[in-house]
Protein backbone atom coordinates (compact mmCIF):
# COMPACT_ATOMS: atom_id res chain seq x y z
CA UNK A 1 0.00 0.00 0.00
CA UNK A 2 3.02 2.35 1.40
CA UNK A 3 4.71 1.30 -2.05
CA UNK A 4 1.78 1.93 -4.44
CA UNK A 5 0.91 5.20 -2.68
CA UNK A 6 4.92 6.61 -3.51
CA UNK A 7 4.43 5.27 -7.05
CA UNK A 8 1.56 7.74 -7.39
CA UNK A 9 3.12 10.30 -5.89
CA UNK A 10 6.02 9.97 -7.62
CA UNK A 11 3.68 10.05 -10.98
CA UNK A 12 1.89 13.12 -10.05
CA UNK A 13 5.21 15.02 -9.23
CA UNK A 14 6.10 13.67 -12.71
CA UNK A 15 3.45 14.59 -14.43
CA UNK A 16 3.13 18.09 -12.93
CA UNK A 17 7.03 19.23 -13.69
CA UNK A 18 5.88 17.76 -17.12
CA UNK A 19 3.21 21.05 -17.51
CA UNK A 20 5.29 23.21 -16.02
CA UNK A 21 7.54 23.12 -17.94
CA UNK A 22 6.33 21.77 -21.24
CA UNK A 23 8.06 24.84 -23.78
CA UNK A 24 6.13 23.51 -26.71
CA UNK A 25 5.47 26.48 -28.83
CA UNK A 26 3.02 25.33 -31.98
CA UNK A 27 1.98 27.29 -35.39
CA UNK A 28 -0.27 26.02 -38.41
CA UNK A 29 -0.17 29.90 -40.25
CA UNK A 30 3.25 31.08 -40.29
CA UNK A 31 4.57 33.00 -43.32
CA UNK A 32 7.07 31.58 -45.85
CA UNK A 33 8.61 33.70 -48.77
CA UNK A 34 11.04 32.36 -51.11
CA UNK A 35 12.89 34.95 -53.28
CA UNK A 36 14.01 34.13 -56.69
CA UNK A 37 16.76 36.70 -58.49
CA UNK A 38 17.59 35.77 -62.10
CA UNK A 39 18.91 38.22 -64.50
CA UNK A 40 15.79 38.90 -66.70
CA UNK A 41 13.15 37.85 -63.64
CA UNK A 42 12.96 38.63 -59.96
CA UNK A 43 10.09 37.24 -58.38
CA UNK A 44 9.02 35.70 -54.83
CA UNK A 45 6.51 32.91 -53.72
CA UNK A 46 4.24 33.16 -50.61
CA UNK A 47 2.25 31.07 -48.41
CA UNK A 48 0.76 31.51 -45.40
CA UNK A 49 0.13 27.91 -44.16
CA UNK A 50 3.70 26.86 -42.57
CA UNK A 51 3.22 24.59 -39.73
CA UNK A 52 6.01 24.63 -37.12
CA UNK A 53 6.74 22.96 -33.46
CA UNK A 54 9.40 24.52 -31.48
CA UNK A 55 10.34 22.45 -28.11
CA UNK A 56 12.30 24.58 -26.24
CA UNK A 57 12.91 22.24 -23.57
CA UNK A 58 14.30 19.64 -25.88
CA UNK A 59 15.66 22.28 -28.02
CA UNK A 60 13.42 20.34 -31.08
CA UNK A 61 12.38 22.13 -34.24
CA UNK A 62 9.62 20.67 -37.00
CA UNK A 63 8.34 22.84 -39.69
CA UNK A 64 7.04 21.85 -42.53
CA UNK A 65 4.47 23.39 -45.56
CA UNK A 66 2.76 22.21 -48.25
CA UNK A 67 3.96 23.43 -51.30
CA UNK A 68 0.69 23.57 -53.16
CA UNK A 69 -0.25 26.39 -51.35
CA UNK A 70 3.29 28.55 -52.46
CA UNK A 71 1.82 31.40 -54.81
CA UNK A 72 3.89 33.78 -57.07
CA UNK A 73 1.02 35.86 -58.27
CA UNK A 74 1.09 34.68 -61.57
CA UNK A 75 -1.49 31.90 -61.51
CA UNK A 76 0.04 29.73 -64.77
CA UNK A 77 3.70 30.19 -63.05
CA UNK A 78 2.28 28.30 -60.05
CA UNK A 79 1.05 25.57 -61.58
CA UNK A 80 4.64 25.24 -64.13
CA UNK A 81 6.24 25.60 -60.44
CA UNK A 82 4.38 22.82 -59.37
CA UNK A 83 4.20 20.22 -62.33
CA UNK A 84 7.71 20.55 -63.58
CA UNK A 85 9.83 21.96 -61.12
CA UNK A 86 8.94 21.02 -57.19
CA UNK A 87 7.05 18.16 -58.59
CA UNK A 88 4.40 18.74 -55.64
CA UNK A 89 1.64 15.32 -56.62
CA UNK A 90 5.23 12.97 -55.35
CA UNK A 91 6.03 15.25 -52.88
CA UNK A 92 3.91 17.33 -51.69
CA UNK A 93 6.37 18.57 -48.47
CA UNK A 94 8.77 20.79 -47.89
CA UNK A 95 10.03 20.22 -43.99
CA UNK A 96 12.84 20.78 -41.60
CA UNK A 97 13.23 18.70 -38.73
CA UNK A 98 16.41 19.65 -35.95
CA UNK A 99 17.71 20.91 -32.98
CA UNK A 100 18.43 24.65 -31.98
CA UNK A 101 22.55 24.44 -30.70
CA UNK A 102 21.28 27.25 -28.10
CA UNK A 103 19.60 26.48 -24.93
CA UNK A 104 16.93 29.56 -24.83
CA UNK A 105 15.87 30.79 -21.60
CA UNK A 106 14.28 34.10 -22.55
CA UNK A 107 11.54 36.00 -20.58
CA UNK A 108 8.50 38.08 -22.14
CA UNK A 109 10.15 40.98 -24.43
CA UNK A 110 13.49 39.06 -25.05
CA UNK A 111 14.97 37.92 -27.61
CA UNK A 112 17.83 35.92 -28.84
CA UNK A 113 20.07 35.00 -31.93
CA UNK A 114 20.05 30.90 -32.42
CA UNK A 115 21.34 28.56 -34.79
CA UNK A 116 19.07 25.59 -35.81
CA UNK A 117 21.22 22.45 -37.24
CA UNK A 118 18.80 19.44 -38.73
CA UNK A 119 17.53 18.24 -42.08
CA UNK A 120 15.55 20.16 -44.90
CA UNK A 121 13.93 18.29 -47.15
CA UNK A 122 12.40 19.52 -50.53
CA UNK A 123 11.32 17.58 -54.24
CA UNK A 124 12.12 14.27 -51.76
CA UNK A 125 16.06 15.13 -51.40
CA UNK A 126 17.00 15.35 -47.89
CA UNK A 127 19.84 17.63 -46.72
CA UNK A 128 21.94 18.74 -43.39
CA UNK A 129 21.73 22.42 -43.43
CA UNK A 130 22.20 25.08 -40.97
CA UNK A 131 19.69 28.08 -40.13
CA UNK A 132 20.42 31.22 -38.25
CA UNK A 133 17.64 32.73 -37.01
CA UNK A 134 16.16 34.66 -34.07
CA UNK A 135 13.55 33.81 -31.13
CA UNK A 136 11.72 36.39 -29.29
CA UNK A 137 9.19 35.87 -26.54
CA UNK A 138 6.41 38.05 -27.39
CA UNK A 139 3.96 37.24 -24.03
CA UNK A 140 4.32 34.36 -21.49
CA UNK A 141 2.90 32.09 -24.19
CA UNK A 142 3.61 33.10 -27.39
CA UNK A 143 7.29 33.56 -29.50
CA UNK A 144 8.03 34.66 -32.63
CA UNK A 145 10.88 33.25 -35.21
CA UNK A 146 12.45 34.84 -37.63
CA UNK A 147 15.03 33.01 -39.74
CA UNK A 148 16.47 33.05 -43.50
CA UNK A 149 18.02 30.65 -45.57
CA UNK A 150 19.61 30.04 -48.80
CA UNK A 151 19.47 26.88 -51.11
CA UNK A 152 20.84 26.16 -54.83
CA UNK A 153 17.93 24.32 -57.04
CA UNK A 154 20.67 21.62 -57.82
CA UNK A 155 21.12 20.59 -54.73
CA UNK A 156 17.59 19.51 -54.27
CA UNK A 157 17.78 17.68 -58.30
CA UNK A 158 15.64 20.45 -59.28
CA UNK A 159 16.58 21.27 -62.80
CA UNK A 160 16.12 24.88 -64.52
CA UNK A 161 16.37 24.09 -68.60
CA UNK A 162 18.65 26.52 -70.22
CA UNK A 163 15.86 28.64 -71.70
CA UNK A 164 14.53 29.03 -68.90
CA UNK A 165 17.84 30.32 -67.06
CA UNK A 166 17.52 33.87 -67.28
CA UNK A 167 13.78 33.87 -65.11
CA UNK A 168 14.43 30.90 -63.13
CA UNK A 169 17.21 31.62 -60.50
CA UNK A 170 19.78 28.66 -59.20
CA UNK A 171 20.10 30.06 -55.50
CA UNK A 172 16.75 31.01 -53.80
CA UNK A 173 16.25 32.84 -50.77
CA UNK A 174 14.05 31.43 -48.27
CA UNK A 175 12.89 33.73 -45.61
CA UNK A 176 10.47 32.51 -42.71
CA UNK A 177 8.27 34.39 -39.81
CA UNK A 178 6.28 32.60 -37.45
CA UNK A 179 4.00 33.35 -34.22
CA UNK A 180 4.26 30.32 -32.05
CA UNK A 181 1.56 29.58 -29.32
CA UNK A 182 2.00 27.22 -26.56
CA UNK B 1 9.63 -5.76 -9.55
CA UNK B 2 8.31 -2.37 -8.00
CA UNK B 3 11.29 -0.52 -9.98
CA UNK B 4 10.46 -2.23 -12.90
CA UNK B 5 7.16 -1.21 -12.87
CA UNK B 6 8.34 2.90 -12.21
CA UNK B 7 10.74 2.83 -14.77
CA UNK B 8 8.06 1.09 -17.31
CA UNK B 9 5.48 4.06 -16.48
CA UNK B 10 8.27 6.87 -16.54
CA UNK B 11 9.58 5.79 -20.32
CA UNK B 12 5.76 5.53 -21.24
CA UNK B 13 5.35 9.09 -19.45
CA UNK B 14 8.20 10.87 -21.96
CA UNK B 15 6.37 12.61 -24.28
CA UNK B 16 7.27 10.72 -27.52
CA UNK B 17 9.82 13.06 -30.15
CA UNK B 18 7.81 15.82 -31.18
CA UNK B 19 6.97 15.48 -34.25
CA UNK B 20 3.93 17.49 -36.44
CA UNK B 21 1.73 15.16 -38.79
CA UNK B 22 2.52 15.68 -42.75
CA UNK B 23 -0.98 16.74 -43.83
CA UNK B 24 -2.31 18.58 -47.01
CA UNK B 25 -3.92 22.19 -46.91
CA UNK B 26 -6.33 21.28 -49.07
CA UNK B 27 -7.21 17.46 -50.20
CA UNK B 28 -9.38 18.44 -53.22
CA UNK B 29 -7.31 20.71 -54.86
CA UNK B 30 -8.05 20.84 -58.69
CA UNK B 31 -5.65 19.03 -61.00
CA UNK B 32 -2.71 21.25 -62.68
CA UNK B 33 -2.38 21.48 -66.28
CA UNK B 34 -4.58 18.79 -68.40
CA UNK B 35 -3.45 20.26 -71.38
CA UNK B 36 -0.50 22.71 -71.74
CA UNK B 37 -2.45 25.44 -73.15
CA UNK B 38 -6.10 26.68 -73.96
CA UNK B 39 -5.43 25.53 -77.33
CA UNK B 40 -4.36 22.09 -78.34
CA UNK B 41 -3.40 21.38 -82.07
CA UNK B 42 -6.58 23.06 -83.94
CA UNK B 43 -8.81 22.57 -80.60
CA UNK B 44 -10.09 24.22 -77.44
CA UNK B 45 -9.15 23.29 -74.03
CA UNK B 46 -11.03 22.63 -70.95
CA UNK B 47 -7.82 24.39 -69.32
CA UNK B 48 -8.15 27.80 -68.11
CA UNK B 49 -7.36 30.70 -67.78
CA UNK B 50 -6.88 33.19 -64.15
CA UNK B 51 -9.02 35.79 -63.54
CA UNK B 52 -7.94 39.01 -65.42
CA UNK B 53 -5.14 36.84 -67.45
CA UNK B 54 -4.96 37.44 -71.54
CA UNK B 55 -4.29 34.00 -73.56
CA UNK B 56 -2.49 34.98 -76.91
CA UNK B 57 -2.20 32.27 -79.12
CA UNK B 58 -0.74 33.03 -83.20
CA UNK B 59 -1.67 29.91 -85.09
CA UNK B 60 -0.65 28.93 -88.77
CA UNK B 61 -1.48 26.05 -91.26
CA UNK B 62 0.39 25.48 -94.19
CA UNK B 63 -0.02 23.85 -97.66
CA UNK B 64 -0.09 20.02 -98.18
CA UNK B 65 3.51 17.98 -97.96
CA UNK B 66 2.57 16.24 -101.28
CA UNK B 67 3.84 19.55 -103.07
CA UNK B 68 7.69 18.19 -101.61
CA UNK B 69 10.52 20.27 -101.90
CA UNK B 70 9.69 22.25 -104.90
CA UNK B 71 7.28 23.75 -102.77
CA UNK B 72 8.93 23.35 -99.72
CA UNK B 73 6.37 20.94 -98.08
CA UNK B 74 3.78 23.23 -98.29
CA UNK B 75 5.49 26.58 -96.83
CA UNK B 76 5.32 28.05 -100.14
CA UNK B 77 1.60 27.85 -101.08
CA UNK B 78 0.97 30.66 -98.10
CA UNK B 79 0.23 29.86 -94.48
CA UNK B 80 -3.72 30.29 -92.96
CA UNK B 81 -3.17 32.35 -90.08
CA UNK B 82 -5.45 32.79 -86.90
CA UNK B 83 -4.41 35.51 -84.13
CA UNK B 84 -6.56 34.87 -81.22
CA UNK B 85 -7.25 36.50 -78.05
CA UNK B 86 -9.22 34.97 -74.82
CA UNK B 87 -9.56 37.18 -71.26
CA UNK B 88 -10.71 35.47 -68.20
CA UNK B 89 -12.73 37.89 -66.62
CA UNK B 90 -13.61 35.38 -63.98
CA UNK B 91 -12.02 32.20 -63.03
CA UNK B 92 -14.40 30.06 -64.74
CA UNK B 93 -15.21 32.58 -67.47
CA UNK B 94 -13.24 33.97 -70.45
CA UNK B 95 -14.21 35.80 -73.94
CA UNK B 96 -12.27 35.41 -76.94
CA UNK B 97 -11.53 37.01 -79.85
CA UNK B 98 -9.68 35.60 -83.21
CA UNK B 99 -9.49 36.14 -87.12
CA UNK B 100 -8.33 33.62 -89.87
CA UNK B 101 -6.84 35.06 -92.95
CA UNK B 102 -9.03 32.20 -94.88
CA UNK B 103 -12.21 34.05 -95.52
CA UNK B 104 -10.94 37.05 -93.79
CA UNK B 105 -13.17 35.04 -91.13
CA UNK B 106 -13.60 36.94 -87.05
CA UNK B 107 -14.79 34.83 -84.81
CA UNK B 108 -16.33 35.88 -81.14
CA UNK B 109 -16.65 32.65 -78.49
CA UNK B 110 -16.96 32.38 -74.68
CA UNK B 111 -15.72 29.66 -72.90
CA UNK B 112 -17.40 28.57 -69.53
CA UNK B 113 -15.80 25.86 -67.40
CA UNK B 114 -18.62 24.28 -65.25
CA UNK B 115 -16.63 21.50 -63.79
CA UNK B 116 -12.62 21.04 -62.14
CA UNK B 117 -11.25 17.73 -61.79
CA UNK B 118 -9.46 17.45 -58.85
CA UNK B 119 -6.45 15.68 -57.20
CA UNK B 120 -8.46 13.14 -55.06
CA UNK B 121 -11.11 12.37 -57.60
CA UNK B 122 -13.62 13.72 -55.84
CA UNK B 123 -14.56 15.49 -59.34
CA UNK B 124 -12.54 12.88 -61.64
CA UNK B 125 -13.25 15.06 -64.85
CA UNK B 126 -13.34 19.32 -66.55
CA UNK B 127 -15.92 19.60 -67.88
CA UNK B 128 -16.05 23.16 -70.32
CA UNK B 129 -18.89 24.57 -72.67
CA UNK B 130 -17.66 27.15 -75.51
CA UNK B 131 -20.13 29.05 -77.62
CA UNK B 132 -18.97 31.18 -80.78
CA UNK B 133 -20.35 33.39 -83.81
CA UNK B 134 -18.09 34.42 -86.60
CA UNK B 135 -18.39 36.48 -89.67
CA UNK B 136 -16.33 36.26 -93.44
CA UNK B 137 -15.37 39.45 -94.13
CA UNK B 138 -14.14 38.40 -97.68
CA UNK B 139 -14.28 41.09 -100.25
CA UNK B 140 -17.19 39.39 -102.85
CA UNK B 141 -18.00 42.54 -104.80
CA UNK B 142 -16.89 41.15 -107.88
CA UNK B 143 -20.10 39.09 -107.76
CA UNK B 144 -22.22 41.94 -108.42
CA UNK B 145 -25.78 40.93 -107.25
CA UNK B 146 -24.95 37.76 -105.43
CA UNK B 147 -22.48 39.38 -103.13
CA UNK B 148 -23.65 37.94 -99.84
CA UNK B 149 -25.12 40.39 -96.94
CA UNK B 150 -23.77 40.19 -93.72
CA UNK B 151 -26.42 37.74 -92.02
CA UNK B 152 -25.50 35.11 -94.80
CA UNK B 153 -21.98 35.37 -93.92
CA UNK B 154 -22.62 34.49 -90.65
CA UNK B 155 -21.61 30.56 -88.95
CA UNK B 156 -21.69 29.76 -85.58
CA UNK B 157 -20.22 27.12 -83.44
CA UNK B 158 -20.69 25.44 -80.15
CA UNK B 159 -19.19 22.15 -78.02
CA UNK B 160 -18.93 20.39 -74.56
CA UNK B 161 -15.83 20.01 -73.66
CA UNK B 162 -15.04 16.70 -71.12
CA UNK B 163 -11.46 15.71 -69.94
CA UNK B 164 -9.36 13.94 -67.58
CA UNK B 165 -6.13 13.94 -67.02
CA UNK B 166 -5.54 10.05 -66.17
CA UNK B 167 -2.24 10.10 -65.10
CA UNK B 168 0.66 12.96 -65.02
CA UNK B 169 1.66 11.73 -69.06
CA UNK B 170 -1.46 11.05 -70.36
CA UNK B 171 -4.60 13.17 -70.49
CA UNK B 172 -7.94 12.78 -73.20
CA UNK B 173 -10.60 14.86 -74.04
CA UNK B 174 -13.75 14.52 -76.09
CA UNK B 175 -15.51 17.25 -77.26
CA UNK B 176 -18.70 16.85 -79.25
CA UNK B 177 -19.25 19.65 -81.76
CA UNK B 178 -21.68 21.47 -83.77
CA UNK B 179 -21.05 24.30 -86.10
CA UNK B 180 -24.02 26.01 -88.08
CA UNK B 181 -23.38 28.42 -91.39
CA UNK B 182 -26.17 30.43 -92.02
CA UNK B 183 -25.44 30.05 -95.72
CA UNK B 184 -22.81 27.31 -97.35
CA UNK B 185 -22.68 29.41 -100.04
CA UNK B 186 -19.60 27.81 -102.59
CA UNK B 187 -17.70 30.69 -102.82
CA UNK B 188 -16.32 30.23 -99.21
CA UNK B 189 -13.59 27.87 -98.79
CA UNK B 190 -15.68 25.43 -97.49
CA UNK B 191 -16.13 21.69 -98.90
CA UNK B 192 -19.55 20.74 -97.40
CA UNK B 193 -22.88 22.30 -98.65
CA UNK B 194 -25.13 21.95 -95.71
CA UNK B 195 -25.88 24.21 -93.11
CA UNK B 196 -25.28 22.15 -90.05
CA UNK B 197 -22.06 20.00 -88.75
CA UNK B 198 -21.89 17.69 -86.38
CA UNK B 199 -18.85 16.05 -85.24
CA UNK B 200 -16.87 14.93 -82.07
CA UNK B 201 -13.12 16.47 -81.03
CA UNK B 202 -11.04 13.88 -79.46
CA UNK B 203 -8.01 15.56 -78.47
CA UNK B 204 -5.33 13.34 -76.42
CA UNK B 205 -1.58 14.17 -74.66
CA UNK B 206 1.20 11.88 -73.82
CA UNK B 207 4.10 13.36 -71.84
CA UNK B 208 7.35 12.80 -73.20
CA UNK B 209 9.22 14.62 -70.88
CA UNK B 210 8.92 17.42 -68.34
CA UNK B 211 8.58 19.86 -70.47
CA UNK B 212 6.83 18.02 -73.73
CA UNK B 213 4.20 16.30 -74.60
CA UNK B 214 3.00 14.14 -77.82
CA UNK B 215 0.13 15.72 -79.28
CA UNK B 216 -3.13 14.07 -81.01
CA UNK B 217 -6.26 15.01 -82.48
CA UNK B 218 -9.02 13.01 -84.24
CA UNK B 219 -12.35 15.23 -85.54
CA UNK B 220 -14.86 12.12 -87.06
CA UNK B 221 -17.78 13.97 -88.36
CA UNK B 222 -21.25 12.93 -87.78
CA UNK B 223 -23.85 14.57 -90.13
CA UNK B 224 -22.04 14.29 -93.57
CA UNK B 225 -19.50 12.53 -95.88
CA UNK B 226 -16.06 15.06 -95.83
CA UNK B 227 -12.99 13.27 -94.60
CA UNK B 228 -12.52 13.25 -91.10
CA UNK B 229 -9.90 15.64 -89.43
CA UNK B 230 -6.17 13.83 -88.16
CA UNK B 231 -3.51 15.97 -86.35
CA UNK B 232 -0.33 14.88 -84.93
CA UNK B 233 2.33 16.52 -83.41
CA UNK B 234 4.48 17.96 -80.32
CA UNK B 235 4.18 20.53 -77.41
CA UNK B 236 7.05 22.43 -76.13
CA UNK B 237 6.53 24.02 -73.06
CA UNK B 238 9.75 27.19 -72.87
CA UNK B 239 10.31 29.55 -70.71
CA UNK B 240 6.00 30.92 -70.25
CA UNK B 241 5.46 29.92 -73.97
CA UNK B 242 3.52 26.89 -75.44
CA UNK B 243 4.98 25.90 -78.77
CA UNK B 244 2.76 23.44 -80.88
CA UNK B 245 4.51 21.86 -83.76
CA UNK B 246 1.78 19.23 -85.72
CA UNK B 247 0.98 17.56 -88.96
CA UNK B 248 -2.84 18.35 -89.47
CA UNK B 249 -5.45 17.13 -92.58
CA UNK B 250 -6.99 20.95 -92.45
CA UNK B 251 -5.87 24.49 -93.00
CA UNK B 252 -8.83 25.15 -90.77
CA UNK B 253 -8.62 26.87 -87.48
CA UNK B 254 -11.53 28.08 -86.22
CA UNK B 255 -14.30 25.52 -84.76
CA UNK B 256 -17.32 26.26 -87.84
CA UNK B 257 -14.20 25.87 -90.51
CA UNK B 258 -13.00 22.40 -88.94
CA UNK B 259 -16.20 21.11 -89.12
CA UNK B 260 -17.24 22.51 -92.87
CA UNK B 261 -13.85 23.08 -94.34
CA UNK B 262 -13.00 19.23 -95.70
CA UNK B 263 -9.77 17.51 -95.01
CA UNK B 264 -6.92 16.02 -97.16
CA UNK B 265 -5.85 12.32 -97.06
CA UNK B 266 -3.62 11.40 -94.03
CA UNK B 267 0.03 11.47 -94.81
CA UNK B 268 0.50 12.96 -98.19
CA UNK B 269 -1.91 16.02 -97.50
CA UNK B 270 -0.62 16.83 -94.23
CA UNK B 271 -0.40 19.85 -93.86
CA UNK B 272 2.64 21.21 -91.27
CA UNK B 273 1.06 23.70 -88.68
CA UNK B 274 2.83 25.78 -85.72
CA UNK B 275 1.19 27.46 -83.00
CA UNK B 276 2.43 29.90 -80.25
CA UNK B 277 0.23 30.45 -76.63
CA UNK B 278 1.92 32.99 -74.77
CA UNK B 279 -0.38 34.06 -71.70
CA UNK B 280 0.07 37.86 -69.93
CA UNK B 281 -1.24 38.78 -66.74
CA UNK B 282 -3.04 42.18 -66.12
CA UNK B 283 -4.34 43.55 -62.81
CA UNK B 284 -1.14 42.78 -60.97
CA UNK B 285 -0.17 44.54 -58.55
CA UNK B 286 3.22 45.94 -58.74
CA UNK B 287 5.52 46.34 -55.57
Amino acid sequence: MKNLIVFFLFLFVLTISREAFAQVYKTEGGNVEFLSKAPLNEFTGKSEKLNGLIDLEKNDLDFFIDLNTLKTGIGLRDRHMRENYLETKKYPFAEFVGKIKEKVTIKPGESKDVTAVGKFKIHGIEKEISVPGRITATSNNEIKLEASFKILLSDYKIEIPKVVFYELAEEQTVSISAILKK
Amino acid sequence: MKVRFILIMFFLSQPIMAQLERKLDNETQEVDLIFHAPRHINLLTVEPLDKKTLHFAIMHTFGPLNGGVQNLFGLDNGANIQFSFEYALGEDFSLGASRSSRDKFYNLYGRYHLLKQTQDDAMPISLSMMGGAGVNTSDYTFLQNENPSFSERTSFAAQLMLARKFSDKLSVQVSPMMAYFTDPNPIFFIEGDQNLYLAVGLSGKYKITGRSSLTFQYIPNLNNDLRNNVGVGIDVEAGGHVFQMYFVTSQALNEQYLLAAGNGRIGEEFRIGFNVNRVFATGRKRK
